[in-house]
C-alpha cells in the first residue's frame, strides 16, 4: 500500500530546546498506526510537527507532497484532521457550532448532510445537545464531539492525541470502536497517539514506540503485542 | 413628566450612537484582548470621508454605505500594516500602538481637512412627531432606527453566518480554530474591518449633533468606554445595553443634576467607568472568571 | 514582556558629563532658550515618574497629565490666593499629588493593566473640563497668572561672574528645575537598586512569583502609583512656574500622550531614557514649527496646517514605529549598537584564538 504520510528524520523542538531527534515513520492509506511511548517522549510534538504547530526540520510528505513551509490552515485544508491533546473544543460555542466549524470548508452539501446523519448515528448524545454550549459536555462527550468534528472535515488522515485520556474504560471502548468504524467506512487513515498501549495495539495494524524523541521500536502491532520483552520494557504492561 | 420622557428618548438615540462605538470596541477586544484606543479617531476619519463624498454631490444614502465599505477596508488595512506585526506582543505594547494610531489619525485628519468645525447633514427632518403626548424628533427616531439596524446586522452576521462563526471561533480559540482550517489571522483582520465599519456609523450619526472636526470623537469614545465597561467588555449585547444606559444617564444628568451640563457631562462618563471598575469590574454581562493581564 | 529596567551601575563619567553640560548650558544659550530647556527637564521628571510606574509595576497610566495638573493647580492656588512663596508651594503640591496618587492606587491596583490604561485615559480627557468648573478656585477658562521669582543675589552674582550678564528669572527657574530633576533621577536610580525596585519588578514579572518572594503586592502597586504621581506632581508644579501661568488648556489629553511618547522614545527600560525621550518629545514639535514655516518652498497654507497637525502625526508615527521596531527606545538602540560593536570586537579575538562560536541548534 502506498504511504499517505511519511516523516523522514524529523527534528523538532520548542525554542532552543530540541525534543524530536530524527523521527521517521509512515502511515499507509486507509491504515491505522499507533504512536506509543511514555509521558514526555515526544508523541504530541510529533503530531504538532505534522500540522505545523512547532518548527521542524527533515521532511514530512503527505499525499506525495512535502508539508515544508505550509501553514497549519493549509495543511488542514489538504486533508489532515488533528484532534489535539485536550481535544480542542471551542467551549465558547455550542455543540452545533463546533460541528459546523468541522464542515465549514466543504462545498459538497449533500455529502455533508449524510455525514451529519452518520455522526449523529455514532453519537446520538450530540444530537440531543446540539443547542447547548460545548462547555456543558462531560469529558467523554467532548471527546465524541472532537471526533465527530474531525469526521465532518472529511479528512484523508486523522491525528488523534490520546483520545482515551481521562475517560472511563467503557467510554474508551465505545470511542475506539467508533474510530474503527470510521476508518473502515470512509477509508480514513488514523495516526493514533496513546499511552494506553494495550487498547491501541488492538486497533492498529502497525505501531511505533517513541523514547525521548527517537523511535525505539516499530513493527506490526500484533508482533509488538506478542513480544514479551518489548511489552515489558516499552509498553509497561 | 413629558419632558422627562423626551430626555429619555433622546438619551436612547445618543445611547445608540455610543452603543455602535462600544460594539466596535468589544469586537476588537474579543478578537485580541485589546481595547482599541483609536476606534473613535477611525470613526471620525470615516465621517470625514462621508463628508467629502456628500460634498461632491453624492446623495446621503449612497455615501453612507460607500463610507462603511471604505471604513471596512481601512480597518483591514490598519490591522495588516500596524497590528499584525505585533500580534503576539504584550497587551500594553498593543495599547501604546493603538494610542499612536489614534494620535496619527487625528493629526492626519487635521492635516487633510483642517480644524474648522463643519456642519454635517442629517437625512432626517428636525421636526417632531407627537407619540402619545411625547414629542419625539424625527432625528432621534432616525438615529435609533439606523443604530438598531446596524446592531441587528452585526448580530446576524456573527450569529447566523459561517464567516461570523469562524470569526468568533478565531477570536476565542485561535489554536483550535487553526486546526479546523480557519485562517485566524485573516479573521482578526475581518474583525478590525467590521469594527471600523460599525464605529463609522457612530461617527456619521453623531456628526450632525456635534459638528465635524478632528476632535469630535474624543468625548464619544469616553462614553463608549463607559458603555463597554458597563456591559462587560467582552459582551456585544452588553455593549448595546451599556450604550443605552450611558446615553440615558448622561442625558438625564445633564438635564436634571444642577451643575452638570455641557462639559461636565463627560465627567459622568468618567464616573461610570470608575464606579463600574471598582464595584463590578466584569460589568453587567461579563464573565467573572476571566482576568486578562 | 515589557522591557525591564536595568540594574546596571551608571557610567559615572557619563553622569558627570551630563551634569556639567546642563549646569553650563544656560551660560551659552539665550534666556528664552533656557526657559524651553527648563520645560524639557520638567517633562523629563514627569516621564521618569511614568517610567517608574510602567517599568516597575507593569501598569500603564495614560492620565499622568492629570496629576501634573493637580500639582500645578495646587501650587498656583496656594501662591495666588494664599500669597505663599511659590518655591514653598512646590514641596506641598508634590506631596499632596503623591498622596492623591497613592490613594488613587488603591482602586487602581485591583484593575488589570488594560482597564487602568482605559480609566486613566478617560481621566486625562476629562481633566480640562474638571478644572474649568470650580471657577472661583481655578480661575476657570482664564486660568491663573503666576509671578515668576527673581533669582536670589548669590545665584545672580555667580551667574554674572561667569557670563557677565545678570541672571534672568527664566534662567533661575531653569536651575531650580535642573536641581529637582537631578535629585529625582538620583532617587529613581536608588529605587532601582534597592528593595522597592526589586520588589516591584518581581511584581511586574508575575504576581504569583512576587507573592512567593513575600512581596506585598497590593502595597507595592499602590506605592508605585504614589511615587509616579509624586513625580508628576512636582513636574506640574514646576511647569506652572516655568510657563508663568496655568489654565485648563495647559493640560490637554495630548500632554499625557506627550509624556507617553517621551517614555517610549527614550526607552521604558532605563534611567537615562526619560531624559532623552522628554527632550526629544518636547523639542520635536517646537523645532518642526520653526523649521516648516522657514522653508520658502512650503506654501503658507500647508505650513499652517502642519503647525497644527504636525505634532500629532509625528507622535503617532513615532509611537507605532518604536513599539514595532525598537520597543526599548533610544536607550535600547544605543545598547544594541554597543553590544553589536562589542561582539564584533570580541568575535575578531575569538577567531584569532581559533575558537568557533557554538553551533546553532538544528531546529
Ligand atoms: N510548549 C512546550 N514548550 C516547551 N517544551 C515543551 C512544550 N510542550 C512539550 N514540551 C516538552 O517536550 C517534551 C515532549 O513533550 P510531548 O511531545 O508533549 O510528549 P508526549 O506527548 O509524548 O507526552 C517534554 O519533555 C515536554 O516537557
Ligand atoms: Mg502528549
Amino acid at each position: 500500500m502506498p504511504n499517505l504520510l511519511e516523516l523522514k528524520e524529523v527534528h523538532a523542538g520548542y525554542g532552543p530546546r530540541s525534543v524530536l531527534h530524527g523521527v521517521s515513520l509512515s502511515v499507509p492509506e486507509g491504515g491505522i498506526v499507533s504512536l506509543l511511548g511514555a509521558n514526555g517522549a515526544g508523541k504530541t510534538t510529533t503530531l504538532r510537527a505534522i500540522t505545523a504547530g512547532v518548527r521542524w526540520s527533515g521532511d514530512i510528505i503527505f499525499g506525495g507532497r512535502s508539508l515544508r513551509r505550509l501553514a497549519t490552515e493549509e495543511i488542514v485544508r489538504a486533508g489532515i484532521a488533528h484532534v489535539p491533546e485536550g481535544r480542542g473544543i471551542c467551549t465558547e460555542l455550542t455543540v452545533d457550532e463546533n460541528l459546523k466549524l468541522g464542515s465549514h470548508l466543504r462545498r459538497d452539501g449533500a455529502e455533508v448532510r449524510k455525514d451529519y446523519d452518520r455522526v449523529f448515528e455514532y453519537f446520538p448524545v450530540l444530537k440531543e445537545r446540539r443547542k447547548l454550549s460545548a462547555s456543558t459536555l462531560s469529558g467523554g462527550e467532548q471527546q465524541m464531539l472532537a471526533l465527530a468534528r474531525a469526521l465532518l472535515m472529511k479528512p484523508k488522515l486523522m491525528l488523534l492525541d490520546e483520545p482515551s485520556l481521562g475517560l472511563a474504560p467503557l467510554v474508551v471502548r465505545a470511542i475506539f470502536q467508533i474510530v474503527k468504524s470510521i476508518n473502515q467506512a470512509s477509508r480514513v487513515a488514523v495516526l493514533l497517539v496513546e499511552q494506553n498501549a494495550r487498547i491501541a495495539l488492538e486497533l492498529s495494524s502497525s505501531a511505533y514506540v517513541l523514547e525521548v524523541g527517537r523511535v525505539a521500536v516499530s513493527g506490526a502491532s500484533a508482533d509488538l503485542k506478542d513480544n514479551e520483552s518489548v511489552r515489558r520494557s516499552y509498553l509497561g504492561y | 413628566m413629558q419632558e422627562f420622557f423626551q430626555q429619555v428618548v433622546s438619551g436612547i438615540a445618543i445611547g445608540g450612537i455610543f452603543a455602535s462605538l462600544a460594539l466596535a470596541l468589544v469586537l476588537i477586544y474579543n478578537a485580541m484582548g485589546l481595547v482599541n484606543f483609536a476606534q473613535g479617531e477611525m470613526a471620525m476619519f470615516a465621517t470625514f470621508v462621508a463628508y467629502a463624498l456628500i460634498n461632491r454631490g453624492m446623495s446621503y444614502w449612497i455615501a453612507f454605505p460607500i463610507t462603511l465599505v471604505l471604513a471596512f477596508g481601512g480597518g483591514i488595512l490598519i490591522q495588516r500594516l500596524v497590528i499584525k506585526p505585533v500580534e503576539r506582543a504584550p497587551v500594553l505594547t498593543l495599547v501604546i500602538i493603538t494610542l499612536g494610531l489614534a494620535t496619527l489619525v487625528n493629526g492626519f485628519a487635521g492635516f487633510i481637512f483642517g480644524y474648522v468645525p463643519r456642519s454635517f447633514p442629517s437625512p432626517f427632518s428636525a421636526d417632531s412627531a407627537d407619540l402619545f403626548g411625547v414629542f419625539i424628533s424625527y432625528r432621534d427616531m432616525g438615529v435609533i432606527a439606523v443604530s438598531g439596524l446596524v446592531l441587528l446586522g452585526v448580530y446576524l452576521l456573527l450569529q447566523r453566518t459561517t464567516v461570523g462563526l469562524t470569526m468568533r471561533a478565531a477570536a476565542h480559540h485561535p489554536e483550535a480554530s487553526r486546526l479546523l482550517g480557519v485562517q485566524v489571522s485573516w479573521m482578526l483582520a475581518l474583525g478590525w474591518g467590521l469594527a471600523s465599519a460599525v464605529g463609522a456609523v457612530s461617527g456619521i450619526m453623531v456628526a450632525p449633533i456635534l459638528l465635524l472636526e478632528p476632535n469630535m470623537m474624543q468625548s464619544i469614545i469616553i462614553y463608549a468606554f463607559a458603555a463597554a465597561v458597563l456591559g462587560g467588555i467582552e459582551s456585544p449585547l452588553g455593549a448595546v445595553i451599556g450604550g443605552l444606559i450611558v446615553g440615558v444617564t448622561v442625558n438625564l444628568a445633564g438635564a436634571y443634576l444642577p451643575g452638570v451640563g455641557g462639559d461636565l457631562q463627560l465627567a459622568v462618563g468618567l464616573a461610570i467607568i470608575i464606579a463600574v471598575l471598582i464595584a463590578r469590574p466584569n460589568g453587567l454581562f461579563g464573565r467573572a472568571a476571566i482576568r486578562r493581564v | 514582556m515589557m522591557p525591564r529596567l536595568r540594574n546596571a551601575p551608571p557610567r559615572y563619567w557619563l553622569v558627570v558629563i551630563a551634569v556639567v553640560f546642563f549646569l553650563g548650558f544656560p551660560t551659552v544659550i539665550s534666556s528664552f532658550q533656557s526657559s524651553l530647556w527648563a520645560q524639557a527637564l520638567i517633562l523629563a521628571i514627569a516621564v521618569m515618574g511614568l517610567n517608574i510606574l510602567v517599568g516597575y509595576s507593569g501598569q500603564l497610566s495614560l492620565g499622568h497629565g492629570a496629576f501634573m495638573a493637580l500639582g500645578a493647580y495646587t501650587s498656583a492656588i496656594l501662591a495666588h490666593r494664599y500669597k505663599m512663596d511659590y518655591l514653598l508651594t512646590i514641596p506641598i503640591a508634590t506631596l499632596f499629588t503623591g498622596l492623591v496618587g497613592f490613594l488613587f492606587g488603591f482602586p487602581a491596583l485591583r484593575l488589570s493593566p488594560l482597564y487602568l490604561a482605559l480609566a486613566t485615559f478617560a481621566l486625562a480627557v476629562v481633566t480640562p473640563s474638571l478644572i474649568k468648573r470650580p471657577e472661583g478656585l481655578t480661575g476657570g477658562v482664564q486660568g491663573i497668572i503666576l509671578i515668576q521669582p527673581d533669582p536670589p543675589p548669590f545665584a545672580s552674582d555667580l551667574f554674572a561672574a561667569v557670563t557677565g550678564t545678570a541672571m534672568t528669572s527664566d534662567q533661575w527657574i531653569y536651575y531650580i528645575s535642573l536641581f529637582c530633576a537631578l535629585l529625582l533621577f538620583w532617587v529613581a536610580w536608588n529605587l532601582v537598586r534597592h528593595r522597592p525596585g526589586r520588589a516591584m519588578r518581581a511584581l511586574r514579572d508575575g504576581e504569583v512569583a512576587a507573592a512567593a518572594y513575600g512581596v506585598n503586592i497590593a502595597g507595592f502597586k499602590t506605592l508605585a502609583f504614589g511615587i509616579s504621581a509624586f513625580y508628576a506632581g512636582i513636574a506640574g508644579s514646576l511647569f506652572g512656574l516655568a510657563t508663568g501661568f496655568v489654565s485648563p488648556d495647559t493640560f490637554p489629553v495630548s500632554l499625557s500622550i506627550q509624556l507617553l511618547v517621551g517614555a517610549v522614545v527614550g526607552g521604558l527600560a532605563s534611567i537615562p531614557g526619560p531624559l532623552l525621550g522628554a527632550i526629544f518629545a518636547y523639542f520635536l514639535p517646537i523645532e518642526a514649527n520653526q523649521w516648516v514655516p522657514s522653508q520658502s518652498w512650503i506654501p503658507d497654507q500647508v505650513a499652517s496646517t502642519v503647525k497644527n497637525a504636525g505634532p500629532a502625526v509625528s507622535y503617532g508615527v513615532l509611537l507605532i514605529l518604536i513599539m514595532i521596531f525598537a520597543p526599548n527606545g533610544i536607550v535600547g538602540l544605543i545598547r544594541a549598537g554597543y553590544d553589536w560593536l562589542y561582539r564584533r570586537l570580541r568575535g575578531a579575538t575569538d577567531r584569532e584564538t581559533g575558537q568557533l562560536p557554538p553551533d546553532p541548534q538544528t531546529v
